[in-house]
């Protein structure tokens, strides 16, 4: 397993490198002069002095040619640098340093309870296959999955303020603060509705297994017959859906930050693509492109756990 | 629907009676500001980006302009210019003193000028004021750090040498884009700008009469609290915090119910609704929105098409069709604002029967047989409103069936490109000055002429505007020449008018003597105070 854990992370070297080149020309060649962008960032703001503009871009080391600037970058990535914010000067590793735990303490939380709730409801659904329970469950999840997170977190707030009187839950006050169950509730409820239907799917599967035919035919309470028989098969499709779900919760964590006001990797995004900070940006596609790996590794690493047959094929076996 | 959802939301709030007042506490009284932007650096060198708009509250600024446009002295007190407007004489104010109560220099004032031309440090604006210094176009290339035409005389007292006269450049540094900063503190050894030295964990000292007491650069949220040692009158807020709101619905909704009393800037299509005319109101702004047409561009190179399209205009008709509730002001002639606006202007009329006449004695004859008439620059919806009522005018009146208008001109086809004839843009100048208005216009070095109008010159407005440059500011033949070059231009047909900006203060109507200036900076921040009576009860 281990050899197989190292192969993998070395095999991410090339491909971690292929999209930083692929991000840094479109950014290089596609988004505009960004010494221009930086300069109109705000309503009003000018950008007609063509000489002043050159005379910045020199400075910032910018008319340099395109192998130059990223050979530059990416020896400074070997070193755990990622530059410094185009717009602020601010280090983007010090932005990073603060951002990362934020983003991922909220991911983390989401997922864990989405997964939680997610199976549960998917079990309850599919043990009550075509009962009232499981027509609210399905259609609860059809309607989570259809509520995209810049429609259900603004709605909620204005829920919260109209029904409950409460303030907004505005900002960041760590994990544990009561703020923070909004933005995790809008956050889960969108992939939560793929776990469901997962889940329920994967259960139906199983009930129809010999397997567990016979344990219901030995007279094993049903609470057995669930938690030790029917459980573990029914995570492996769920399990398997792991790198959807960061992602899927990667990319709402930009609206979600943004309406909550949460100092996290999402909001920094929206404001270094707004100002087209373009080292802040790499950073972030960066960071993104490594969460979204090990979360896909951490599947392949899980998958044999669950599913004993996997290791057996990794290892050249036949079925 | 959102802004229904807001108003609901808002007026269930308004009935429930819960909540609590926000924005009075034991100590004072406190300003809560909503800005849309995670700003990651607060320099007040940059001269650009949304949080510039509140450089007045921790700088002071050079000089300004009061509310009745009166230039105001503040750390210069005193411009004296030579005979010929080319040498002017600087005193710093006795008074003027940092936060920590050390003085402010003429070494700081040369300094920050000299930080905030090179390149360096990537000052938007800096061309504006001080780009007629003698030595600026070394320094803003980068091959020099110190601007040569300002010469510190004595701790008090700087004179600035400008490469030709410019009788009015008190004025142009009566702005808080260049306020000057403690230089020991703001420059490296390499002459450059440090790194983060505006934050308070390196002990910033400031001028205005505010200094930041935090500023958590990742949460977005900014502190302010008096400056003790400030050399103006004493603050009546005893706070201001700044808090990224970078979501416009939450932002609406936090001010309607009284969580924010202020925004930088918000533009929201339901803003009146949901907000009340009151917020966006403000004093006109010397700055007009028109569509001008290039005039290389057929059918445009015709007078006679150019006067029928104006005329099928009636002015207030396209200011309402853009902004039904205001708050802005139908545009007639170029000059808004500034002394020096035409009494005796004659506006385009509004004549369909002379339209018809004037598109008949065009090469062109018919509005059918014109070329696809193009736009750019229709980039909102409240442009959008406007280019249709005038596309529908021109439809009935004269027509005129190809019209396309589009937010830029990459949206259009290449070949298309090319032929664009009319740009929806603003004009406008930020010294109350007719001149400088027009000469950043309609003469031809102006940008404006240059690009949107194709090249637009007629000598007879470049040589009235060049020798109105050279009068001084007190010299009435200023303004007589400005007004006769403005009317010359009009006879050129050149522009379709539409409207005069304003400053809007985006400030709840609770926000008292809350009036900002045309560089977006509350005037006088020391005088701004909430009132209690005036907030909304939840």
């Amino acid at each position: 397993m281990g050899k197989y854990i190292v192969g993998r992370l070395l095999r991410w070297i090339p491909s971690i490198f292929i999209l930083l080149l692929l991000i840094y020309a479109l950014v290089f060649f596609g988004a505009g002069d960004p010494i221009k962008l930086i300069f109109l960032r705000a309503p009003g703001d000018v950008a007609y002095d063509e000489a002043r503009i050159e005379a910045i871009r020199e400075s910032a080391g910018l008319n340099r040619p395109f192998p130059v600037q990223f050979g530059d970058y990416i020896s400074h990535i070997i070193r755990g640098d990622f530059g410094n914010s185009l717009v602020s000067g601010r280090s983007v590793n010090e932005m990073l340093s603060a951002a990362v735990p934020v983003t991922l303490q909220i991911g983390l939380t989401a997922v864990f309870f989405l997964a939680l709730i997610g199976i549960l409801l998917g079990v309850i659904a599919a043990l009550n296959q075509n009962k009232l329970i499981d027509n609210l469950i399905v259609g609860f999840a059809l309607f989570i999955w259809g509520i995209p997170v810049f429609v259900s977190g603004p709605l909620i707030i204005v829920f919260m303020v109209m029904v409950i009187g409460a303030d907004i839950p505005y900002g960041w006050s760590g994990l544990f603060s009561p703020k923070v169950i909004v933005p995790l509730l809008v956050l889960g409820l969108n992939p939560m509705a793929l776990i469901i239907r997962q889940a329920r799917a994967a259960v139906l599967e199983v009930m129809s297994e010999d397997y567990v035919r016979t344990a219901r035919a030995k007279g094993l309470p049903s609470q057995i017959v669930v938690f030790r028989h029917m459980l573990r098969p029914v995570l492996i499709p769920v399990f398997s859906q792991l790198g959807l779900i960061v992602i899927n919760t990667l990319n709402n964590s930009i609206l979600i930050e943004k309406v909550f006001g949460l100092p996290g990797l999402g909001r920094l995004t929206e404001s270094a693509i707004k100002d087209s900070d373009y080292p802040v940006i790499l950073a972030i596609v960066l960071i993104f492109s490594i969460v979204v790996m090990l979360s896909n590794l951490l599947v392949d690493i899980m998958y044999p756990l669950l599913d004993p047959r996997a290791e057996y094929k990794r290892k050249g076996g036949e079925e | 629907m959102s802004a229904a959802l807001i108003s609901l939301a808002c007026t269930m709030v308004v009935f429930a009676g819960g909540g609590k007042e926000t924005s009075s506490v034991e100590s004072g009284q406190v300003l809560r500001i909503a800005h849309p932007t995670l700003t990651q650096s607060w320099s007040p060198l940059q001269g650009g980006g949304h949080q510039v708009r509140w450089q007045s509250l921790m700088w002071a600024a050079p000089m300004y302009f009061d509310k009745e446009g009166n230039l105001q002295p503040y750390v210069i007190s005193k411009a004296e210019p030579s005979s010929d407007f080319v040498t002017w004489r600087l005193s710093v104010n006795p008074k003027a003193v940092f936060s920590d109560g050390s003085p402010i220099t003429a070494e700081d004032v040369k300094g920050t000028w000299d930080l905030c031309v090179i390149p360096s440090t990537k000052h938007q604006r800096a061309d504006l004021f001080l780009g007629g210094v003698k030595g600026f176009k070394e320094v803003a290339s980068g091959t020099q750090k110190s601007l040569s035409g300002i010469v510190v005389k004595d701790s008090r007292t700087l004179e600035v040498i400008l490469s030709e006269p410019d009788p009015i450049f008190d004025q142009k540094i009566a702005t808080a884009l260049i306020p000057p900063v403690k230089i020991s503190q703001a420059r490296d050894a390499n002459g450059e700008e440090k790194r983060e030295w505006w934050h308070p964990k390196n002990k910033v000292v400031v001028s205005g009469p505010f200094m930041p007491e935090s500023m958590d650069l990742d949460q977005g949220i900014v502190v302010l609290v008096p400056n003790p040692n400030f050399f103006g009158p004493k603050p009546k807020l005893s706070r201001i915090i700044i808090t990224t709101v970078s979501d416009a619905s939450t932002a609406t909704l936090m001010l309607k119910t009284g969580k924010m009393d202020a925004h930088t800037e918000l533009i929201t299509p339901t803003l009146i609704d949901d907000l009340g005319a009151d917020f966006v109101s403000g004093p006109p702004l010397a700055k007009g929105h028109h569509f001008w047409f290039d005039y290389s561009k057929p059918p445009m190179d015709d007078i006679n098409v150019r006067k029928a399209l104006i005329m099928c205009i009636n002015s207030e008709d396209l200011a309402k069709a853009a902004y039904p509730k205001g708050p802005y002001i139908p545009a007639t002639q170029i000059l808004n604002k500034v002394p020096g606006v035409d009494p005796n202007f004659q506006k385009y009329p509004y004549d369909p029967e002379g339209a018809k006449k004037a598109l008949a004695a065009s090469k062109y004859k018919e509005g059918r047989l014109l070329p696809k008439i193009m736009f750019v620059g229709i980039s909102t919806p409240t442009h959008e409103a406007a280019a249709q009522y005038m596309a529908e005018q021109w439809r009935k009146i004269l027509g005129i069936e190809g019209v396309e208008m589009k937010a830029d001109l990459d949206s259009y086809s290449g070949p298309d490109q090319k032929s664009v004839q009319i740009f929806r843009d603003d004009v406008g100048t930020r010294v109350p000055d007719a001149v400088s208005y027009l000469l950043g216009s309609i003469h031809s070095s102006s940008g404006n002429a240059r690009g949107k109008m194709g090249g637009y010159k007629n000598p007879k407005v470049d040589a009235l505007l060049d020798e109105a440059k050279t009068k001084g500011v007190k010299d009435p033949a200023r303004i007589k020449l400005a007004q006769e070059a403005q009317r010359i231009f009009r006879d050129d047909y050149m522009y379709i008018p539409y409207y005069y900006d304003v400053m809007s203060k985006w400030a709840m109507p609770w926000v008292m003597n809350f009036d900002k200036n045309d560089d977006w900076q509350v005037i006088e921040p020391w005088n701004v105070y909430i009132d209690e009576s005036k907030k909304v009860k939840k």
